[in-house]
C-alpha cells in the first residue's frame, strides 16, 4: 500500500521524510493494513500527540515530538517513529477489522481506555520485533488504573493478548480501575 | 587536584547527550504558541493526556540535575580554601594560583560536604525512580545549565546561583512531582519526592544563611550575589517552564520557599522574573516560527 509523507522537507526539525515513509511501509506490510496511508507531520510543536482519521485512506497527523529522539532534540529517532506509527496503525487495524465497532471515537476515549488500548497495541508491537520499554507502558497503565496488583495483572493480560474485542479490552480496563 | 572545572569536561559516559541552554532556546518549536488553546493548563498533573511521558522526562531532568548539584557542591568544597589553611595556601602558591585569595569559613565547606552527600543520595533515588517509571539513564538530553551556575569564582555568587536559585527551582520541581505522585496514587514517587524536598529546603536555607553571614559587612558583594541569583533564576525559569502561570508545567512553591528563607519580596521577584521569561519565550518562538514560515513560503 502507498504511504505519503508531508512535508517532504522540514524547516523546524532535522527529520527525514523518506525514513518516515520507509518505517510506515514496513509496518503496514507487517500488520497487513490494506489501505493507503498519509502521514502529516506538524513540525511547529515539540508535543507528541498523534491522531488518526479512517477513510479510504488512513490519515495520520503527528506532532514532531512523536518521532523525536529525546536524547537529541529536533532530531528524528527511528525507534520512536516506528513505535508511534505502530500504535496508531494497530489501533486503525483494530477498528477496520471489526470487533471494535462499539469503541468510542478517539477523542471520546477516556484516559484509562487510551492507556489500556495503548498497552494492547505496544504488547503486540513487541511481539513483531519492535524495541519497546515494557516498564514505561506499565507505568503509564498504572497512572490510569492504579498502583496495585490488580492493575498489574490487567496490564499483563492486555500486553500478552491478541485478538481482543473492544468489549473485552474495555472490561479489563474497567475491572482494573474499579479495584 | 584541579580547581574550577569547566562544564564542557564533566565526566559522562556514552549514554549521555549534553545540550546547552543556547541549544534549547534555538528550538523554534513551541507548545505555547498556537492559534487555539490545546488544554486549559500545562501544569504537570496526572489528568494531562501526556502525563506519564512528561513525568518521565521531568524525572530524568531531576536525575541529571542532581548529578550536577553533586558536582557543584563537591567543587565548592574543594575550590576555595578556608581562612588560615596555610598548607592549602602553600599548595595554591606553588601552582601559581594565588588569585584564589578568597577564603570561606570551614563551616560553609562542611555544609557543602553535607549537601554533596545529600545530592549523591538524591542521584541514587532518582535512578531508582526513573527505573520505576520506565526510563533509561541518558534517555533524555542533559541540559548543563545547572552546573554552569556552579562555575563562579566567587563562592558567594556560587551559593546565590546554586543554593538559592538552583535549589530553589528544585523546591518548585519536587513540590510539583510530589503532588503528581500523590494525585496519581504512586506511593514511591510521592514518598521519595517528599524526602528530597525536605533536603532541598535545607540546602536553600544554607545558601540564604551563608549569603547573609559572609556578606554582612560587604553590601556591594551581597548586591552582586543577589543580582547573579536573579540572572540564574531567570535562566532556570527555562523560558516559562516554571512560573505561577498555568501555562507553565511547574508552579512556584511559595510556602516551601518561605520555609527555606526567601522573603515575600524575593518570592514576588522570582514570580515576576519567571513570568517575564515565559512571555519572552513566547515572543521569541513566535518570531522564529514566522521567520521559518516566510522561508518555507519563499
Amino acid at each position: 500500500m502507498t504511504v505519503t509523507v508531508t512535508p517532504q522537507t522540514f524547516q523546524f526539525v532535522h527529520f527525514d521524510a523518506a525514513l518516515i515513509q520507509r518505517v510506515a511501509e514496513s509496518l503496514t506490510a507487517a500488520l497487513g493494513l490494506d489501505r493507503p496511508v498519509a502521514i502529516e507531520v506538524d513540525e511547529t510543536t515539540p508535543l507528541a500527540r498523534i491522531a488518526v482519521e479512517l477513510g479510504d485512506t488512513v490519515t495520520i497527523r503527528a506532532e514532531s515530538g512523536a518521532f523525536e529522539d529525546t536524547r537529541r532534540p529536533r532530531h528524528q529517532s527511528e525507534d520512536a517513529t516506528a513505535a508511534a506509527l505502530g500504535r496508531v496503525l494497530l489501533r486503525s487495524r483494530d477498528r477496520l477489522r471489526g470487533g471494535f465497532g462499539e469503541a468510542p471515537a478517539d477523542d471520546d476515549l477516556s484516559l484509562a481506555q487510551v492507556a489500556a488500548w495503548e498497552t494492547y497495541c505496544v504488547g503486540r508491537l513487541e511481539r513483531i520485533g519492535l524495541p519497546v520499554n515494557r516498564q514505561r507502558w506499565k507505568y503509564n497503565f498504572r497512572n490510569r488504573h492504579g498502583f496495585n496488583d490488580v492493575a498489574d495483572l490487567a496490564f499483563d493480560r492486555l500486553w500478552t493478548s491478541d485478538g481482543l474485542t473492544w468489549g473485552e479490552l474495555d472490561e479489563i480496563s474497567r475491572s482494573a480501575s474499579a479495584s | 587536584m584541579r580547581k574550577f572545572f569547566p562544564v564542557e569536561e564533566l565526566a559522562r559516559d556514552s549514554r549521555f547527550n549534553q545540550v546547552t541552554m543556547r541549544d534549547r532556546m534555538a528550538d523554534p518549536r513551541s507548545a505555547l504558541v498556537k492559534d487555539e488553546p490545546r488544554q486549559k493548563s500545562n501544569r504537570l498533573v496526572p489528568s494531562r493526556p501526556d502525563a506519564s511521558a512528561a513525568a518521565r522526562g521531568l524525572m530524568h531532568g531531576i536525575f541529571v540535575g542532581e548529578i550536577q548539584a553533586l558536582e557543584g557542591a563537591g567543587r565548592t568544597c574543594h575550590d576555595f580554601r578556608t581562612a588560615g589553611d596555610s598548607a592549602r595556601r602553600a599548595q595554591d602558591d606553588s601552582h601559581g594560583e594565588d588569585s584564589f585569595a578568597d577564603t570561606v569559613p570551614f563551616a560553609l565547606k562542611l555544609d557543602m560536604a553535607r549537601q554533596a552527600w545529600d545530592e549523591a543520595r538524591h542521584v541514587e533515588i532518582s535512578v531508582k525512580l526513573s527505573d520505576w517509571m520506565g526510563s533509561e539513564i541518558g534517555e533524555f538530553a542533559e541540559n548543563t545549565v545547572l552546573f554552569q551556575a556552579a562555575c563562579s569564582t566567587d563562592p558567594i555568587l556560587r551559593l546565590a546561583g546554586v543554593n538559592r536559585a538552583l535549589e530553589g527551582l528544585a523546591i518548585d520541581v519536587f513540590t510539583t512531582m510530589k503532588e503528581f505522585g500523590d494525585l496519581a496514587g504512586d506511593p514511591y514517587l510521592e514518598f521519595c519526592e517528599d524526602w528530597m524536598l525536605a533536603d532541598e529546603v535545607t540546602h536553600v536555607k544554607m545558601g540564604s544563611d551563608w549569603l547573609r553571614r559572609v556578606t554582612e559587612h560587604d553590601p556591594d558583594r551581597r548586591k552582586k550575589a543577589l543580582e547573579f541569583q536573579s540572572v540564574v533564576d531567570k535562566l532556570f525559569s527555562y523560558g516559562g517552564t516554571r512560573s505561577d502561570s498555568q501555562e507553565s508545567p511547574i508552579g512556584l512553591a511559595r510556602r516551601f520557599r518561605e520555609l527555606a528563607g526567601f522573603t515575600d519580596d524575593e518570592v514576588e521577584d522570582i514570580a515576576e522574573v519567571s513570568l517575564a521569561a515565559l512571555e519572552e519565550r513566547k515572543a521569541s518562538v513566535a518570531r522564529m516560527q514566522a521567520t521559518a514560515r516566510e522561508f518555507a513560503a519563499s
